[in-house]
């Protein structure tokens, strides 16, 4: 007989503790501040610019990670393998990125 | 009795992962979020390279983005990730109505955000910002427009969903797909984080 993949194969019954909207709306909340913050930075005008971006990429980056953990659960058990794979990502691309920012993304001559 | 059901009537506390096809289908998931991320990464680092590129006479992102609008459409995305995962917890308490409302909610919520961005592009293409404008329109209308494609296509899924979920109720069938479909729905406001700071507040520095 063909296996059937949609059979129940939770053996032993493990406790849950069903989790109540209180950690999801700090973290929207959170998620909020930090938009209203970078859109704050951006519209109060005259600052250094490069400091300007460190901030901005630093507000994003903590946003996705507050919603990436609470969110995407990844702050639950059985995610390390999802962990594992998303930190691979960014570790390989941001120096690059960084460097190609801060050093001359913003200077580039413009060839009509 | 069934093999898509509890012996006492009820679903296991996850029923998204009770099976072996659910937990494949979340994993499965998780690798085809990767491949997003790769894609939308080859989409910003166009962008990055390409966004001083303007040439004489037409428009710059610090002439046409209007950040309030920005604010308004992040707000909304937002907002709908939020909703989207309150409907995952409606679905561990099993109440399948909240866990509809949520999703109808969300999928509102998306329909606002799409709206707005069609708008914006309206706008744009009158102020002399089209597609084959200069290389930074068109990064930008294939970075911004792809994720746009993105809410339309999870718009259409979830709302298949919820029509699913009225027919067939929640079992351990339809509950990996719901699961799958809100971590779309993350995925995609994860992805305007970026975007709204890359994109928007970057382009209006400078």
């Amino acid at each position: 007989m063909a296996a059937d993949n949609h059979t129940l194969t939770e053996e032993r019954p493990r406790r849950h503790r069903l989790e109540g909207p209180q950690k999801h709306v700090i973290a929207f909340i959170f998620s909020v501040v930090l938009t209203l913050l970078a859109f704050a930075l951006v519209m109060s005008g005259e600052m250094n610019e490069t400091f300007i971006y460190i901030m901005l990429v630093t507000m994003a980056i903590l946003q996705v990670i507050i919603q990436m953990a609470f969110w995407m659960h990844m702050k639950d058990r059985g995610h390390l393998f999802p962990i594992i794979g998303i930190l691979a990502v960014p570790s390989s691309h941001l120096p690059v990125s960084l460097w190609h920012f801060i050093g001359f993304g913003g200077k580039q001559p413009i060839h009509n | 009795m069934s093999a898509h059901s509890h012996a006492d009537g009820k679903l296991p506390h996850e029923p998204e992962k009770a099976t072996l096809e659910g937990r494949n289908k979340v994993l499965g998931f998780w690798l085809f979020l990767g491949g997003e991320t790769v894609l939308f990464g080859t989409l910003f680092s166009a962008f990055l390279a390409l966004r001083h590129q303007v040439g004489e006479g037409n428009p710059t992102g610090q002439e046409l983005f209007q950040l309030p609008l920005v604010a308004l459409a992040t707000f909304l995305l937002l907002t709908s990730s939020l909703t989207s995962v309150f409907a995952i917890q409606a679905m561990h308490r099993q109440q399948t109505k909240q866990l509809i409302s949520w999703l109808v909610i969300t999928v509102l919520l998306g329909l606002g955000f799409l709206i707005l961005e069609i708008y914006e592009f309206y706008h744009y293409v009158h102020e002399g910002h089209g597609f084959t404008t200069s290389a930074f329109s068109s990064s930008f209308y294939t970075l911004v427009g792809f994720h746009g494609a993105h809410v339309l296509f999870g718009i259409c899924w979830i709302s298949l969903l919820i029509g699913q979920l009225m027919k067939k109720g929640l079992t351990v069938i339809t509950a990996p797909k719901v699961y799958v479909s809100a971590m779309y729905w993350h995925f995609i406001d994860v992805v305007w984080v970026f975007i709204f700071t890359v994109v928007y507040l970057m382009g209006k520095v400078g």
